[in-house]
């Protein structure tokens, strides 16, 4: 549905994206992270043909936005950080306005629909200075589905809104991905990543630095286990190191040590593990793989693009 | 059609709700008025002639300047409120966007001159006697007061717009305004004294074609100087 083939954008000379390649298929929710300024708006904005591409191209349902940028448009769906939204219109008329925009044939049928999907029906008179955040996020929101686009991008969505609020988003986010839409979601928020979205991309100064699916790239890297033992958390360690295995101390519950080491060959070393803690009088309770957030996966992407 | 659409968003919302430029066009309306209120007699012969012509020539000219300042404020406000990035994402032409806010500002401004131009009549018929007002205002004269409004809001407009395109606030364009306003008036003086002087008169009309060509030539600079990467830049 959305295809980045080698795109690059350049501001002043500034390079904001870099040969960047990528795609999003239908019924698919796609992360986009990245550092500030690592190119996560302006990749979202060519792919929405709000901005051209310097090199390379886009294809959405199977137009380009270089060939037809307002094809491309009318097939997507945009929420931005900011809702922003004319304060001084109703939500009927503001609705309605942009159905019109997008030749939607029944505007005002159309926008009373939306309010109603969104909880908002009880205020489509009112005008929009006077909402909440959540509120103005929420007719953001339906601005962006008022054509019913096959594509939405979704950047930062949930920015500002209370934790509530954005769970309801995310559900929603969710039921859009069942109905065959291709969604793109810029995020900071790793969790929220990790809960809906199906692949990630990773983009670090314009480039795209990593590509996977979210349980694929929170695998990535040496698996690490997390042990829990009853006695000294020094003398367990020693008899790790004298193994070749190098501890650290992690966050113990209980009243139990624990360590944490990583490993690249769990069958060897995990035997091998217990065997020297057995022998050193340590009383293990348990030895169990530990499960790397997105957080953690992210960061150590980053870390190793720095390097 | 799309620009209408915009323009029709601006004149309902935008310049009909907005407390402060109508209190800024209703003091330009009130000024010309009090003008005609104001002059005490009128001489006769030619130099009475001129000066009905010159009141009835402010009455359109004063409205006009509200239209200049309204129109450095719409691009500034959207960007500085971000709501040029929704309209930017939506299948609409640059151009219409361009078109339907320089529409959308102009036709109430006009319709402020067309009042206040009515009532300067109405006003100098009953202080300077019916008669010697439509021998001055003659239908064609009044027409062409109101055309020399609409190009000169127009043209001034379009330079304003190449101009607000290109700064950062609101507070920024409309002192930007302030300046378009005083050179174009300066301008459209200087053409028209001179312009009036060759060819029997004739030499206004080609002014007023030429003029017709600039704005159309104004709008597409305007749009390209409004470019979406700029735009979304200073976004």
């Amino acid at each position: 549905m959305i295809e980045v083939r080698n795109v690059t954008r350049r501001f002043d000379g500034v390079v904001a994206l870099a040969d960047a390649s990528f795609e999003v298929r239908p019924g698919e929710i796609v992360a986009l992270l990245g550092p500030n300024g690592a190119g996560k708006t302006t990749a979202s904005r060519i792919i929405g043909g709000i901005l051209a591409p310097s090199e390379g191209d886009v294809l959405v349902d199977g137009i380009s936005v270089r060939v037809d940028p307002n094809g491309v448009r009318a097939r997507c769906g945009f929420v931005t950080d900011q809702p922003s939204l004319y304060d001084r219109m109703p939500l009927l008329e503001y609705l309605a306005f942009f159905a019109r925009l997008y030749d939607v044939s029944s505007p005002d049928h159309r926008a009373v629909e939306l309010a109603k999907l969104l909880g908002l029906d009880d205020v489509l008179a009112k005008r929009l200075g006077a909402f909440s955040r959540g509120m103005r996020q929420k007719v953001a929101i339906a601005r962006a589905l008022v054509h019913d686009p096959p594509v939405l991008l979704l950047d930062e969505p949930a920015t500002a809104l209370d934790p509530e609020m954005a769970q309801t988003l995310r559900s929603f986010i969710v039921s859009l991905r069942a109905r065959h839409r291709a969604i793109l979601l810029t995020t900071h928020d790793l969790d929220e990543a990790q809960r809906i979205a199906d692949r990630v991309v990773v983009l670090y100064k314009g480039r795209v630095i990593r590509i996977g699916a979210t349980s694929e790239i929170r695998a990535g890297g040496k698996p690490s286990y997390l042990l829990a033992f009853a006695g000294e958390a020094s003398a367990a360690r020693d008899a790790l190191s004298r193994i070749g295995i190098e501890a650290q101390p992690a966050a113990s519950e209980d009243g139990l040590a624990a360590l944490r080491f990583a490993t690249d060959d769990p069958r060897r070393t995990n035997g091998a593990a217990l065997r020297a803690l057995l022998d050193a009088g340590i009383e293990v309770v348990t030895l169990a793989a530990e499960e790397r957030s997105l957080e953690d996966a992210y960061l150590a992407i980053l870390a190793e693009a720095r390097q | 059609m799309k620009w209408w659409l915009i323009a029709w968003r601006e004149i309902r919302w935008e310049v009909f709700l907005d407390r402060a430029s109508l209190l800024r066009t209703a003091i330009f309306v009130v000024i010309p008025i009090f003008f005609v209120f104001g002059n005490r007699g009128l001489p006769g012969g030619q130099a009475g002639e001129a000066t009905i012509v010159a009141l009835a020539l402010q009455s359109v000219f004063f409205p006009s300047l509200a239209g200049v300042s309204l129109i450095a404020a719409t691009f500034t406000a959207e960007k500085e409120n971000g709501t040029l990035v929704p309209l930017l994402a939506a299948p609409i032409r640059d151009f219409d966007i361009v078109l339907g806010k320089l529409i959308g500002m102009v036709a109430p401004v006009l319709a402020a001159c067309a009042v206040t131009l009515a009532a300067a009549y109405a006003l100098a018929s009953y202080r300077y006697g019916a008669e010697r007002i439509a021998h001055t205002l003659t239908p064609q004269l009044i027409y062409a007061l109101l055309v020399l409004s609409l190009l000169y809001l127009v043209t001034t407009g379009s330079v304003t717009m190449i101009v607000a395109a290109r700064v950062r606030s609101s507070r920024a364009a409309q002192q930007l305004a302030g300046l378009v306003i005083a050179i174009s008036a300066a301008v459209f003086g200087g053409l028209g004294v001179v312009a009036s002087q060759l060819a029997d008169g004739w030499a206004l009309v080609a002014v007023g074609v030429l003029l017709v060509f600039f704005d159309v030539g104004a709008l597409e600079i305007a749009r390209r100087v409004w470019q979406r990467g700029e735009v979304i830049g200073r976004i």
